[in-house]
């Protein structure tokens, strides 16, 4: 077949749907909260103010107020960098950690990758809420100990996602041709194998936010994460629960916040997927 | 003495599961001298591409020696290939896969030169341009990507990277079967022309038999892992004395002899070669319609036929061929049957 | 005339232009030849072969007329071309593996043509696959039924694909490339299938290739396209004997390494096939031909008949005979 590289440039693909601008606008308000919080929040997140306990919504306080009369609004905008902030790092630091592991065992091949990819399994196979209460007791209930126990959760995935495209992106053409010119195995990793597992990561780092999100918030619910009087989102859920029945706003506006964030992390993560060449 | 020499070289893949193993080479010599051209024609399944490989050191044989310039360099690794490479340097089918897509055609050509250290300082620049030219492409904008350009003119691209560090001998792994015919015509001539200005010995391996027997010296002709024939060119196409020669050149004739219809080729049967299912005796046996008993039970060697360097590993050749070689020569220029 | 070409044109919307690949071609073809239609990367040959069937890619659009028997074919309904394409119009491609189900056995792949246009029941179906399995020439047949694509050697999924396109007995045959993924000695053995089935059957060829053998060995008339237009049209063995466009004349000496001295420079034409977003003014070919004046850079040379060919160059090679000479001197 005859190899032509001049074909017609940006072909127009499928027309932009809405929900990627949406997902963007979604993503704009998470940093501002993450970010301003202060400059965005009408009202002191961790004041008591028993006098204005559990009304709700209004002018005043869009998303009502919660058992101690705090804006529930504030309290979600503030909460972001703890919720969020705690998701984004467990990943960052997880694929950090993963991709050297996976680089490393699929460019060294033979029994240390067979060794390391053992030890991969073993953490694979590990039940992230056993491991996060083992790891709560140990160091305590705390934010710091719900991050440490999913980024031990979360590295192995990324480890075997790029042994794989190592495994795979050795074999192809332009390294061996790299081979064939005498470059050593370093640059050949760092300059024709990382570039293209890259692409892949990110679009697993842009999802796994998502998860993370999900993750933590719910391991706070559960009592294990962040503590009061902290506005973690997970943790606002959890103090929600006596006012179900009574209260909506405060545990409806904390969800819907978790629940768009992860969407919109999912619907990223499909953009930057389907932009990948080929 | 030879520049490269493969010296009874056998590569084994194992393969999982109990199944048997793949002999994709099985004991192939080839010596590739100084300024010379060597042509490895075979089609799929034969093994020239693993041969390739191990010429290349980018695998290491199973058996065999690998020797460049006289020096065993069998088992030398990364380190110790260094130098080597220096002198020996290669050019893959695909030309867009073989070259990074995210590197800057300026990167790509100057990445031979980090990877052995020649430092060319403010030089580099120039050097890249004069390779450039050789291959055609002088004006080209070193700073675009191989996405934007067409299969030939990276192929040429592909070249000059290999001529960089002004290697004494390139190993072509079918340079031309992924271009487009009008511009493996071009490729086919860039190749002599570099040859003929510095003397660079070929080895080059395709399918194709047409340019082979324009490029090469000498041809070896490769059937399921094994050289079955070899020989200077001219003798090879003018008279091919391995039967599976003789199918494959009567299978590939010139313009005016296919316009002849009605004349008849040798029709190949059977299964087509399987490298982990390697029949008994000669190779081609099952496939060969002049196949005796000794084919099936006995494996014949490379041996001298005649003068002149020719060698054939048929119990039948030459008494039994030479006349049908003729035949098929004659048949595949003019189209007469 | 089984197919009728008028002004097709196929091309994509770019983001600031459209980009034209096929250029309003008009052609025809008889029943019960084989037409083949050659051209190099960009040539829009494919997109020309493939849209007789319907099948070229739903991002481009599509004008002019496409008459298959008399009916026009062009953007039928979906309905309509799945009925056509199969049990009149067969088609083959370049690569088996790529257009065969690899979770299905071979000869399913078979019977479910059958069975989709109705022409068999289910159990006799497979009964049916193996036959067509065994017409192809392979051996084996109820072996390679049961078999799935992977499990075959290229040779033999060609075969199959073949036997695949004719199962349900089309008057058509489209084969895009169909030998240009094989060995040497297995795409002799291709062709002659190919004509074997088509004298067999009573076929109309369409054949799709960059490869001028092919053409010399199989081939009526040719259409010889260039960057989405039509270069040259007639008899094939006239055009051989006498190429009269020089992008013709150019492939011709491509294709005959073999007669041209060993090591001698081989008479190559320069540049490279143009993208489709850099095509040349008038005639496309003009930057790389060796004949080309003044007027082929403003106009763009219509096809008028040319002695016993049609050709769309304003200075065509004049017949004498050019045929490729056995002491191995190119065409000029």
């Amino acid at each position: 077949m005859s190899v032509s590289a001049a074909s017609p440039r940006r072909l127009k693909a499928q027309p932009v749907g809405v929900l990627l601008p949406l997902a963007l606008v979604v993503l704009a308000i998470l940093v501002a909260f993450t970010l301003v919080p202060g400059l965005i929040a009408p009202h002191n997140p961790i004041a008591l103010a028993m006098s204005d306990r559990l009304k709700p919504p209004s002018l005043l306080h869009p998303f009502g107020t919660d058992e101690g009369g705090r804006d529930v609004f504030s309290r979600v905008v503030f909460g972001a960098r703890y919720s969020l902030g705690v998701a984004i790092a467990i990943v960052f630091v997880s694929a950090l950690f993963g991709v050297l592991y996976g680089a490393l065992s699929g460019m060294a091949g033979g029994r240390l990758d067979n060794l390391m990819m053992r030890i991969v399994d073993l953490f694979f196979g590990f039940p992230a809420l056993v491991l996060a209460l083992a790891i709560a007791a140990s160091m305590g209930r705390g934010l710091g100990s719900v991050a440490l126990s999913l980024s031990l959760i979360w590295w192995p995935g990324y480890a075997r996602l790029v042994r794989g495209e190592v495994l795979r992106l050795r074999e192809r053409p332009h390294v061996e041709a790299a081979r064939a010119l005498g470059v050593s195995r370093f640059v050949i990793l760092l300059r024709h194998i990382i570039p293209f597992v890259v692409q892949e990561v990110n679009v697993r780092i842009t999802t796994d936010i998502g998860y993370a999100l999900v993750a933590v918030t719910a391991l706070s619910f559960l009592g294990l994460g962040a503590n009061s009087p902290t506005p973690e989102w997970g943790l606002l859920i959890r103090d929600s629960r006596p006012y179900f029945g009574s209260a909506w706003w405060y545990l409806v506006f904390p969800g819907a916040m978790i629940m768009m964030t992860a969407t919109a992390s999912s619907i990223i993560g499909d953009a930057l997927a389907s932009r990948r060449p080929g | 003495m030879a520049l490269l020499e493969l010296d009874n070289v056998a590569k084994v893949f194992a393969q999982r599961s109990g199944k048997s193993e793949v002999h994709a080479v099985a004991g192939v010599s080839l010596q590739v001298g100084k300024g010379e051209t060597i042509g490895l024609v075979g089609e799929s399944g034969c093994g020239k591409s693993t041969l390739a490989r191990i010429a290349l050191k980018l695998i290491d044989p199973t058996s065999g020696r690998v020797r460049f310039d006289g020096l065993d360099i069998s088992d030398f690794s990364g380190r110790r290939m260094l130098p080597v490479r220096r002198r020996l340097q290669a050019i893959f089918q695909d030309p867009l896969a073989s070259l990074n897509a995210r590197m800057t055609i300026e990167e790509i050509l100057r990445e031979p030169f980090d990877a052995h250290r020649v430092r060319l300082g403010p030089q580099l620049g120039a050097r890249i341009r004069e390779l450039l030219g050789f291959v055609g492409l002088e004006n080209v904008d070193i700073r675009k990507l191989p996405g934007q350009f067409s299969g030939g003119q990276l192929q040429r691209i592909a070249i000059a990277r290999a001529l960089g560090l002004e290697p004494e001998i390139i190993v072509a792994d079918e340079p031309t079967s992924a271009l487009d015919p009008s511009i493996q015509a071009q490729i086919v001539n860039l190749l002599l022309e570099i040859q003929r200005r510095r003397g660079i010995s070929y080895l080059i391996i395709s399918h194709d038999l047409d340019v082979i027997g324009h490029v090469a010296d000498r041809i070896a002709v490769m059937y399921l892992g094994v050289i079955i024939e070899e020989g200077p060119t001219a003798g090879i196409i003018g008279q091919p004395l391995h039967p599976y020669t003789q199918a494959l050149l009567s299978a590939a004739p010139t313009l005016a002899a296919r316009r002849r219809r009605g004349w008849r080729r040798i029709v190949l049967t059977g299964d087509p070669p399987n490298p982990a299912d390697v029949p008994p005796g000669c190779r081609f046996h099952p496939r060969c319609q002049l196949a005796e008993n000794i084919c099936r039970t006995i494996r014949p060697p490379l041996r001298p036929v005649g003068g002149g360097g020719r060698m054939v590993a048929c119990h039948l050749a030459p008494d039994q061929t030479e006349a049908r070689g003729v035949a098929v020569a004659r048949a595949r220029r003019s189209g007469s049957a | 005339m089984i197919v009728s070409v008028r002004d097709l044109t196929i091309g994509f919307r770019g983001d600031d232009r459209d980009l034209v690949a096929v250029d309003r071609i008009s052609f025809d073809v008889e029943e019960g030849e084989t037409f083949v239609i050659i051209g190099e990367s960009g040539s829009g040959k494919s997109l020309t072969g493939m849209s007789i069937a319907g099948l070229q890619p739903r991002i481009a659009f599509v004008s002019g007329s496409i008459l298959f028997k008399n009916r026009e074919a062009l953007n039928q309904p979906d309905a309509e071309l799945r009925r056509i394409r199969g049990a009149e119009i067969g088609l083959i491609y370049q690569d088996p593996l790529g257009s065969l189900n690899p979770v299905w056995p071979v000869g399913n792949q078979i019977a479910e043509t059958l069975t989709a246009h109705g022409l068999a029941r289910p159990a006799a179906a497979m009964e049916r696959a193996i036959e067509m399995l065994d017409r192809v020439h392979i051996p084996d047949p109820a072996r390679v039924a049961a078999a799935y694509p992977h499990e075959i050697s290229g040779g033999m999924r060609q075969r199959a694909m073949i036997a695949m396109a004719l199962a349900a007995s089309p008057s058509l045959l489209i084969a895009d490339e169909p030998t240009t993924a094989l060995d040497v000695t297995i795409k002799a053995q291709i062709l002659e299938l190919l004509a074997e089935v088509k004298r067999e059957m009573s076929l109309t060829v369409i054949l799709i290739t960059h490869d001028m053998g092919v053409v010399a060995e199989i081939a009526d008339r040719i259409l010889v396209m260039y960057a989405g237009r039509i270069a040259e049209i007639g008899s094939a063995d006239e055009i051989m004997l006498h190429p009269s466009h020089p992008y013709t004349a150019a492939l011709m000496t491509s294709a005959m390494i073999s007669e041209t001295p060993a090591k001698q420079e081989l008479n190559a034409i320069v540049g490279g096939i143009p993208g489709l977003d850099a095509l040349p003014s008038g005639c496309r070919f003009h930057p790389r031909c060796p004949r080309a004046k003044a007027d082929c850079v403003t106009a763009e040379p219509r096809r008028r008949e040319f002695g016993a060919v049609e050709v769309a160059c304003f200075h065509p090679i004049v017949a004498e005979a050019v045929a490729p000479a056995r002491t191995g001197r190119g065409a000029s």
